[in-house]
């Protein structure tokens, strides 16, 4: 853990990764979180994406795929088995080659924020994990039924727009992730990305406050609604223009595809925290999110060998710093173990693990001291200031 | 403040305050009978919606028909060789096709004895397992060989027969589907439902050898009808006035009506113009059906359990058939098998006016409680009188309210009053018990000699009590305050359970609240008069006259209804109404004695 965090030192001390790189891996978080048979359509919208995703290259093992209901096995299905997003029944959605990694009653909002930021146990397996780094784009997909600033999971909880802010910002923080698109279809679902405050974030929901959702169209052998209109005219979008991952399409023409006539409510865009605005955010490509990439950068290029070499230098400096620190504390843990009793033993060792934390913010703290002090002077200015001021009138 | 109080508290011992009571409960009783009258309108009554998500009724294409009408018509020629033979020898027949479909039958006996006839046969059913769902839920649907008119239900058995042959090959069902061909329409059903509960008499009824999950809904269907239809009648007054949850009727009414093409048709309003006469008219019926309490269909059994139920019969003439028949009910168990629980999001406590409109207890509940209320009002009135001495000194110092001195009050003597509101209402088991106990024969005889019996009654204990009491004006008062106070009490909670006969009964004792002893002869007789008209047999009477029934046949529909439906209605008039009419009769006949040098200063 210590050295981990000393590894990571150097790289803060760095600064971010520049940010404008290329990303080099897809990954798809895809929720659904109604569960009954009357939301089938829920599911089959997922599904849909989910195989939208996978045409367009993403592998399962990077698809975070979260079902809270099986309606494949639903006893109600009048086709045991399926899933159909289209009253025609051409596509099969859950047919061979289906990977759920959260079914049923894991499908939660804890495990879905302990997902993005990946405060999991070690028993947690690979293939629930979102294994992403600063150079993954992903696609945060969620539907369901949601109200202002919410989204309902299954019956018994609900994800706050706060909630799904502060887990994209740990993820930030953690450097989980390059850009992601966060796209959501429930009604009021634009009130779900307007508390994002973190970087790099392209969101996109299927209705404004106050507004509903709408399904597409029913089957009427199912019997139920089979998908939403904002899922069906995304794919309708992606299956006619963005056939494969050479597609060039960029995220400004799925948004511009969208229109009230075909949704039936105002779907909306959020760009400003995207590094560039909307201008630099419009210009990503759909298959940045939805299509993976095989982008892959070597270890060779001048910046790269320079950043290594100082970043091991730096590694190897702080290394030094903590072992000088760590024998200093000892030789002084000796001295006075020689002088006090062995009663107060305890509370030496306390001080001496507080030591030992200190070379981590030993260079920050003159810093603090003199934030600190300038922080009274300046009070004291203003106080000053006010009492002659005072004095003045 | 203080100056507010004070006059506040002055104002209460005005004799002018004493005086508004009367008005206030007189003006409770209008409110309550016009605010009925009003619920028709637009204002105030709503437009039914389905608040169940998982019932999308309506949303799948139904199936039934083809080859299905030659199985029909198969199974009709069947069913028409059976009429007239007996119940056993109708039930080895039906059985025999219901296994053949490859369904688990089994049979149970019921025995009711009611009326001094006895009401017995032997229920058929069948469940076809869901084949992929888990057992632990079922629909109900029930076709009884005779309709509650007792005409044979030549096309319902064999469409039940036929739609479980259709549902049979379906494998969508998430919930069994039990087929019950009972006898009858009332007794058959009843006992079968408090068997399939475990709540039935089993030295009467048999226990079920099979059974499936919890009931969740029942569809009955009563199709008498030889020619094609136009619409369909939905029949839903449960027993006791009960109601199955509006969504069933609204998922019913959205199918027929909306994906079928079909009239629905309420309490036999054929043509229904949606105006406020007709949706009056319609309520009206309701809270007729309602009120009585009797069980309507072989769907009225299943409401108590808290399954929901209806029955649809068709009508008229039109170009519907019975295959357009089964697609109503195909398309209703869809919806039902759609459900995920118990129906629980719409209302249960509504009255209907129209297939699409409807009020909810809230906007109505309030008429029934003003007339109940105002039997309370005029109690606390009669009791807060009876504690004033009868003359109040004319010459009476006005007294200065800060000085805190009580106003003169008598003493109450409460034992005749007690005594009198006691005896009414033990005197009231005895009509209930003769009324549900005799034999048919003895009906009609029992109810005229009751009669006369019950006009001589108040003038007997009148006699008596003036004789060996001599009662007083404020005895008078307080058995009246007595009488109307249980009478409020009993009526308020009644409403909230069974409206209609809350609100039916509150407005025939309504005169109660207002006659009291009068000292003019001519007067007493008048009062006594008009109580007798209004009294529970002189009602009775009269309906069995508007409405061309014989007294007799009413009497024997509520001793069955009593016997084997549990139908408390009788209990109602007879230990609610009867007591506080029969202490108002004493109260008008009454000579109070007029008493003086019992002003007590307390």
């Amino acid at each position: 853990m210590k050295l981990s965090s000393l590894l990571l030192l150097p790289a803060a001390l760095l600064g971010a990764a520049p940010s404008y790189a290329e990303h080099t891996s897809n990954w798809a978080v895809l929720v659904c979180t109604s569960r009954f048979w009357f939301n089938y359509r829920h599911l089959a919208n997922v599904l849909s994406i989910y195989r939208t995703v996978k045409r367009l290259g993403i592998p399962d093992s990077q698809i975070i795929l979260m079902l809270p209901d099986d309606m494949a096995c639903n006893p109600r299905n009048a086709f045991p088995g399926t899933v159909y997003s289209n009253a025609d029944r051409a596509v099969d959605l859950y047919g061979d080659n289906i990977e759920v990694d959260y079914r049923g009653y894991e499908v939660t909002v804890e495990n879905f924020i302990r997902l993005l930021t990946d405060r999991v146990g070690e028993e947690m397996p690979r293939s629930k994990r979102l294994l992403t780094d600063d150079r993954s784009n992903i696609l945060v997909y969620m539907t369901g039924h949601g109200g202002n600033e919410f989204l309902k999971f299954q019956d018994a909880e609900e994800i706050g727009a706060w909630d799904l802010a502060d887990a994209f910002e740990q993820m930030w923080e953690k450097r989980r992730y390059h850009e992601i698109l966060f796209m959501i279809d429930t009604c009021q679902a634009n009130t779900m990305y307007s508390k994002l405050y973190s970087p790099n974030i392209i969101a996109t929901g299927s209705s404004e406050l106050d507004q509903s959702s709408y399904s597409h169209h029913a089957d009427n052998d199912i019997g139920v609604a089979v998908i939403d209109r904002y899922t069906y005219y995304n794919l309708e979008f992606l299956e006619s223009e963005v056939k494969d991952t050479s597609s060039k399409k960029t995220v400004g023409d799925l948004f511009d595809s969208y229109s009230y006539e075909k949704i039936h409510s105002h779907a909306g865009v959020r760009y400003d925290l995207f590094k560039g605005g909307a201008e630099e955010a419009r210009r990503r490509l759909v298959t940045d999110f939805f299509g993976n990439v095989q982008n892959v950068e070597v270890d060779g290029g001048k910046g790269a060998e320079t950043n290594s070499s100082f970043e091991e230098e730096m590694v190897k400096l702080s290394r030094t710093i903590a072992e000088l620190h760590k024998r200093a504390e000892e030789q002084e843990a000796v001295e006075r173990n020689v002088t006090t009793k062995t009663e107060t033993r305890k509370q030496q060792q306390k001080k001496i693990q507080q030591q030992v934390a200190k070379p981590l913010t030993d260079d920050s703290w003159w810093t603090k001291k003199i934030v600190g002090a300038t922080a009274l002077a300046g009070c004291a200015a203003l106080w000053g200031l006010g009492s002659y001021l005072e004095g003045a009138v | 403040m203080p100056r507010l109080l004070s006059s506040a508290l002055a104002l209460r011992r005005d004799p002018r305050i004493l005086k508004i009571p009367p008005y206030l409960s007189l003006l409770c009783i209008l409110v309550g009978a016009v605010w009925l009258f009003l619920l028709p309108l637009n204002e105030y009554s709503r437009r039914t919606y389905i608040s169940e998500n998982a019932l999308l009724p309506g949303q799948v294409h139904t199936y039934f028909g083809g080859s299905d009408q030659n199985v029909f018509r198969a199974y009709k020629q069947e069913v028409n060789s059976l009429v007239g033979k007996s119940n056993v020898e109708i039930n080895d027949k039906l059985e025999s096709i219901v296994k053949g479909l490859g369904l688990k039958t089994a049979r149970q006996n019921f025995t009711y004895n009611a009326a001094g006839r006895t009401y017995a046969g032997e229920n058929l059913y069948a469940i076809l397992q869901a084949p992929r769902g888990d057992a632990t839920e079922a629909i109900v649907l029930v076709a009884a060989w005779e309709n509650a008119k007792h005409e044979v239900n030549k096309n319902g058995i064999p469409l039940v027969l036929t739609l479980a042959r259709y549902f049979k090959r379906w494998s969508l069902w998430s919930k069994d589907i039990i087929i019950l061909l009972s006898p009858d329409s009332i007794a058959g059903p009843q006992a079968w439902v408090d068997a399939y509960h475990d709540a039935h008499d089993s030295s009467r009824v048999a226990s079920l050898p099979i059974k499936s999950g919890a009931l969740q809904g029942a569809i009955a269907i009563d199709y008498v009808q030889e020619h094609r239809f136009k619409s369909v009648h939905i029949v839903y007054d449960g027993v006791n006035g009960q109601l199955p949850n509006l969504d069933l009727i609204n998922s019913v009414v959205n199918i027929a009506g909306g994906q079928m093409g079909m009239g629905v048709a309420l309490q036999e309003m054929w043509n229904h113009n949606d105006k406020y006469p007709d949706r009056l008219r319609t309520m009206l019926r309701g809270m007729l059906k309602q009120g009585l309490g009797l069980a309507s269909g072989p769907h009225s059994s299943f409401i108590p359990y808290h399954v929901d139920a209806v029955t649809l019969q068709p009508f008229g003439e039109g170009w519907q058939d019975e295959m357009a028949m089964g697609r109503v009910v195909e398309g209703t168990f869809r919806s039902l098998n759609n459900l995920l629980e118990h129906l629980h999001q719409s209302f249960f406590f509504y009255l209907l006016m129209h297939r699409e409109r409807f009020v909810s207890i809230g906007t109505y509940l309030p008429s029934a409680m003003l007339v109940a209320a105002n039997f309370t009002i005029m109690a606390i009135f009669l009791w807060m009188k009876s504690g004033q001495p009868e003359e109040v000194p004319a010459a009476s110092t006005p007294e200065s309210s800060d000085k805190d001195t009580a106003a003169p009050t008598a003493e109450r003597n409460l034992l005749l009053p007690l005594a009198v509101v006691t005896l009414s209402g033990s005197l009231s088991a005895i009509p209930l018990y003769i009324f549900n106990h005799v034999p048919e024969s003895a009906l009609t005889p029992s109810f005229y000699f009751f009669l006369v019996i019950n006009t001589l009654l108040p003038i007997a204990i009148s006699i008596v009590s003036t004789q060996l009491f001599t009662p007083t004006l404020q005895q008078f008062h307080l058995i009246k305050s007595f009488s109307l106070l249980l009478l409020g009490m009993f009526l308020s909670s009644l409403a909230t359970l069974n409206f209609s006969l809350a609100m039916l009964i509150g407005l025939l004792s309504a005169p109660l609240s207002f006659v009291k002893p009068y000292s003019s002869p001519v007067a007493r007789i008048v009062g006594f008069i008009i109580l007798n008209l209004t009294s529970p047999p002189a009602v009775l009477l009269a309906s069995a006259a508007v409405w061309g029934l014989n007294v007799g046949d009413i009497l024997r529909e509520a001793a069955v209804a009593w016997h084997v439906t549990g139908t408390y209605s009788a209990v109602v008039v007879w230990c609610v109404w009867w007591p506080a009419w029969l202490a108002g009769c004493v109260c008008v006949l009454g000579k109070p004695i007029h008493q003086e040098g019992k002003v007590k200063k307390a």
